[in-house]
């Protein structure tokens, strides 16, 4: 493409915007609206999963053995663990370990209060990678267990919570992908009807299709850009605004700081917006190209 | 050269508005087409600008065979006509210079070669002094002289005016067809769809006369029969 056509088409394009300067609002605003709804769903399933990983709720079982077992039988348990389907790894944590823990975490020498007596039952952490209540089944069967901590409930519960997210997320989303690209089609189409005698007479002169239709690309592209960038800085002032009050007001859960994730935020939103805009202006543009 | 080869064109809704027509035009002629509402002028006029392709028939226009040429070569087919409408089609919010530029940069013109050309095309029509008047500030007459400055904007082998003197007075008429002769003279074909007999008659050139959709007369020196 020639530096001057490029400048001809943008420079279109910007009149075009100008000239439908309602539908052009219209169609900036709806899109944009669309991204920050998507960046928002994005962002909180993707905390939710940062959080979910750091509690360690989802893929963890302790399994806590008897009292008075044997080294061999210990032994032979951890072995029955690793044979388990979907067992990745298994963390022996000995009596004497554990007690260690206890007694670092509360800063004080429990062995002086117990006696150099150990109550303690030794531990394994199973660590699975899928089927959780049949890897929860299996441990139960094996002897010597004297108790399971799979915490499946809550992570179950965490789980669809977030699966609940991602669905009202995907149909939201689909419906205002769907109004964004309706409203673009339309302002497009605008475009084209008060252009219609600029274009006849481009066609009579022999202008090909695509030097009649790339203005119009290149307006629904200005859209794209315009929405993602708009929304990508509200995203960043109300996200950073709920980050604060949630560091503040509710310590335990961790949120991800929006500077470590701004540049992907930022293409994603630019590149999603810059595609609403070409597909929706090839859509209204369809029957141009086609002649 | 144009050549119609038995070209019949008939719409979906069962009209047939040309019946086998065959008419050969060399290159730099000068010819009118001429004949009542109905005839069929428009038609012919759609399928030499491909706006429409004929039925049957065999339409070939210098190496384009309009019958079989695909819309991806349309563009370029087209860049060998100039055409000039009744209603002139000029932007009213461009200049005189930007209208006649607008048919070279959008067929990919560099502004260098714009500069030098539009102005020389201007003074072809007797507009220089207007370059810069927007088409408001003109009359008819000037008007379809602007038209006709973009028509010849990017050297098209053939002019094709459709009534281009319809929408202006008898005095600016012979000096628009006046215009095309002198284009004709340059070396372009001139193909003049109208139903104005005064001007057919006075110009003696070859007329080709339509009637139902089909020619009923075809002389050199002819007159507008009514």
């Amino acid at each position: 493409m020639k530096h001057y056509s490029l400048t001809y088409f943008i420079g279109q394009s910007f009149k075009g915007l100008w000239r439908n300067g309602v539908m052009s609002f219209a169609s900036i605003t709806v899109l944009m609206s669309c991204l920050i709804v998507l960046g928002g769903f994005s962002l909180l399933v993707y905390n939710i999963d940062v959080n979910l990983e750091k509690l360690g709720l989802l893929n963890e079982i302790s399994v806590f053995l008897e009292l008075d077992l044997e080294e061999e039988e210990i032994v032979s348990i951890e072995n029955q663990l690793k044979s388990i389907p979907d067992v990745t790894k298994v963390i022996r944590t000995t009596n004497e370990e554990g007690l260690e823990q206890v007694e670092n975490s509360m800063n004080l020498d429990v062995s002086e209060i117990l006696d150099d007596y150990n109550p303690l039952s030794e531990k394994f952490t199973v660590y699975y990678s899928d089927n959780p209540q049949n890897v929860s089944y299996e441990i139960n069967q094996i002897e010597g267990v004297r108790k399971v901590y799979d915490r499946l409930d809550l992570a179950m519960q965490l789980e669809s919570f977030k699966n609940g997210i991602i669905i009202v997320f995907i149909w939201f989303l689909a419906i205002l992908l769907i109004v964004s690209l309706f409203v673009i089609i339309n302002t497009i189409k605008l475009a084209v009807y008060s252009r219609r005698h600029e274009i006849t007479v481009m066609r009579y002169v022999g202008a090909t299709g695509w030097f009649i239709t790339l203005p119009f690309v290149f307006e629904g592209i200005i859209i794209g850009i315009i929405s993602s960038v708009l929304g990508f800085f509200i995203e960043w002032y109300a996200y950073t605004y709920i980050e604060k009050m949630v560091t503040t007001q509710m310590k335990m859960i961790n949120v991800i700081m929006f500077d470590d994730i701004k540049l992907f935020v930022f293409i994603g939103f630019v590149g999603i917006g810059i595609l609403t805009g070409i597909i929706g202006s090839c859509l209204s543009l369809s029957k141009y190209l086609k002649s | 050269m144009i050549d119609f080869k038995k070209v019949r064109k008939a719409y979906p809704n069962g009209t047939v508005a040309l019946h086998d027509v065959t008419l050969h035009v060399d290159d730099g002629e000068f010819v009118f087409i001429v004949g009542h509402s109905g005839a069929g002028k428009t038609t012919l006029m759609k399928l030499l600008l491909r706006e429409e392709k004929a039925s049957s028939g065999r339409l070939m226009v210098n190496e384009f065979n309009l019958s079989r040429m695909s819309n991806f070569k349309v563009p370029y087919y087209r860049r060998q006509l100039g055409v000039v409408f009744q209603d002139f089609r000029l932007f009213q919010n461009k200049t005189v210079y930007e209208n006649v530029a607008f048919a070279m940069r959008v067929i990919g013109t560099s502004p260098r070669m714009i500069k030098k050309r539009v102005p020389a095309i201007l003074n072809t029509v007797n507009l220089l002094d207007k370059i810069h008047n927007f088409p408001r500030e003109l009359s008819g007459g000037e008007q379809q002289r602007v038209a006709l400055a973009r028509a010849l904007a990017n050297n098209p082998k053939i002019i094709i005016a459709d009534e281009p003197t319809g929408n202006i007075d008898p005095k600016m008429s012979l000096e628009i067809m006046n215009l095309l002769l002198k284009i004709n003279k340059l070396g372009k074909t001139v193909i003049v769809v109208t139903h104005e007999k005064s001007l057919v008659d006075y110009y003696q050139q070859r007329v080709v006369t339509l009637k139902d959709g089909e020619i009923i007369e075809d002389r050199v020196g002819g007159m507008f029969e009514e």
